[in-house]
Order: structure tokens, then sequence, then C-alpha cells
């Protein structure tokens, strides 16, 4: 898990260094595409889906201006304020390093009790050679499966469960899944 | 849709990863990513100081440069 800087590719050292700052005020998940682009799978993205637990306006004004210490800007708008309430009407910002055009952290509130459950059962996966949270590998699965179903999720599907295919606990894909239609599809 | 053999290489990749160390993988992974990137962020570069490549540019990322 212990890989040099150096190692690290763009793409990983945006998502280590903006979790690094997140992490220090709320819990957060990476979701989506980056859980299997940090698993090997070769294609491009221009953001990474990263999702927070719900704060209130001062604490997430206390996140963001660390966040412009370290760097980043969000694309929305320069102050809290206004970013919150994007936040908090379920909409997404997006941060990128001051003076790039990319990657983007799309980053978004937790907004039901899939995305709590999703935070509350993080884990890191050693074999990306990241030390971050993600959103667990059956849960992403199940979303790619079940509600994103582009060609791209599919074949983001198809890879996690090749790579994990003596670990994956199926009945916790099914489980989700059955969430998702309740909470995501209704 | 892509055919069969696009699927049979997302299998043989995944194996691939299974089987090999990780610094032999990710080395292969940074390399396409970061030069995406690079790539990328230089065109945006280029492009935005082109006549009209502003107003391009803001299109393309969906945001006000």
């Amino acid at each position: 898990m212990n890989r040099k800087v150096s190692d690290l590719s763009i793409l990983e050292k945006f998502v280590k260094d903006f979790a690094s700052v997140v992490e220090k005020h709320c819990k957060y998940i990476i979701v989506s595409g980056f859980v299997a682009i940090s698993h090997g799978r070769t294609r491009g993205t221009e953001d990474i889906d990263m999702i927070i637990e719900r704060l209130d306006e001062p604490k997430f004004s206390n996140l963001h201006n660390d966040l412009l210490k370290k760097g980043f800007v969000c694309v929305q708008a320069d102050d809290a304020k206004t970013i919150y309430e994007y936040l908090a009407d379920n909409l997404s910002v997006r941060y990128i390093k001051k003076g790039t055009f990319i990657p983007e952290m799309e980053l978004k509130f937790s907004k039901d009790s899939l995305d709590e459950y999703q935070i509350k059962t993080r884990k890191k996966y050693p074999l990306s050679g990241l030390d971050i949270y993600f959103s667990t590998i059956e849960v992403n699965i199940a979303f790619k499966e079940e509600l994103l179903k582009s060609e791209k999720d599919m074949e983001d599907a198809k890879h996690l469960r090749e790579v994990y295919s003596d670990e994956i606990d199926e009945n916790e894909i099914n489980k989700i899944k059955k969430e998702i239609k309740r909470l995501r599809l209704k | 849709m892509r055919d069969k053999t696009h699927s049979e290489q997302i299998v043989r990749w995944a194996r691939f990863i299974k089987t090999n160390d990780i610094s032999v993988w990710k080395k292969a992974v940074k390399d396409l990513t970061d030069s995406q990137i690079i790539m990328a962020n230089r065109f945006y570069s280029n492009l935005i100081k082109t006549e009209k490549g502003k107003l391009k540019a803001e299109r393309l990322l969906k945001r006000k440069l």
C-alpha cells in the first residue's frame, strides 16, 4: 500500500492530495470510474467522483478553505456559501488544481440511506496501491450494472468482477441492487 | 456495440492484473493516464490562446474560464 509519491500517476496524486484534505473534516468515499481505473482498468477519465458526509455550512466552509490552501479551486464558485448551496441541493461541485483543466474532483453530499451505507461500509483496497477509501467493490458493481449501465460502466463492472472473482459477495451485490431499485429507480 | 474481442480483452487484462505484481501493471496504467492528462492540459492551454479558443474551451469543459 505504501508506494512512493513518484510512483503515483497524476490522477492518483490528485485524488490522494484531495482526499487527505477531506479526511480531516469528514468521511468520504471514492466511487465509480476511478475505482475501476485504480484497479488497472485501462481507460481515461476526466473526473473522479467523491461522496462525503453531509456537513453544515460552517464545517463545509472550513473544508473549502483547506482545499484552497492546498491549491484546489472550485469550478462553480469561489465562495463557500455559494458552493454549499449547490451541495445542499444535492448537486455536485467540481474542484481542479489551480492552473490545470483536468482532472476534476466531482464532489457531492451523501443524499440518502444508500449513500450513507456506502460511507459506512467504505474500504481501502491494497490491490489499488492507494491509501484512500473506496465504496466497496460490491457497491460499485451493483451501481454500474443496475443504475449506470453504459457500455463503459458495464465494462468497468466486468473488470472488477474478474479482478475480485474469488472474493466478491454476490448476496451483497443483489442486496444493493434492490436498494438501488427502491431508492433511485422508483 | 463493440464486438466480443473487446470483451475478451477486458477479461484478459483483468487476469493480468490479478496474476502480476502491482509494480508491473501500475506502470502501464500510469503512463496511459498521465499521457492523457498531459495531452489534454496542453491542448486546452494552446486552445485558449487561439481566436475564440477560450469560448470553445469553455464549451468543451462546460465551465467559465
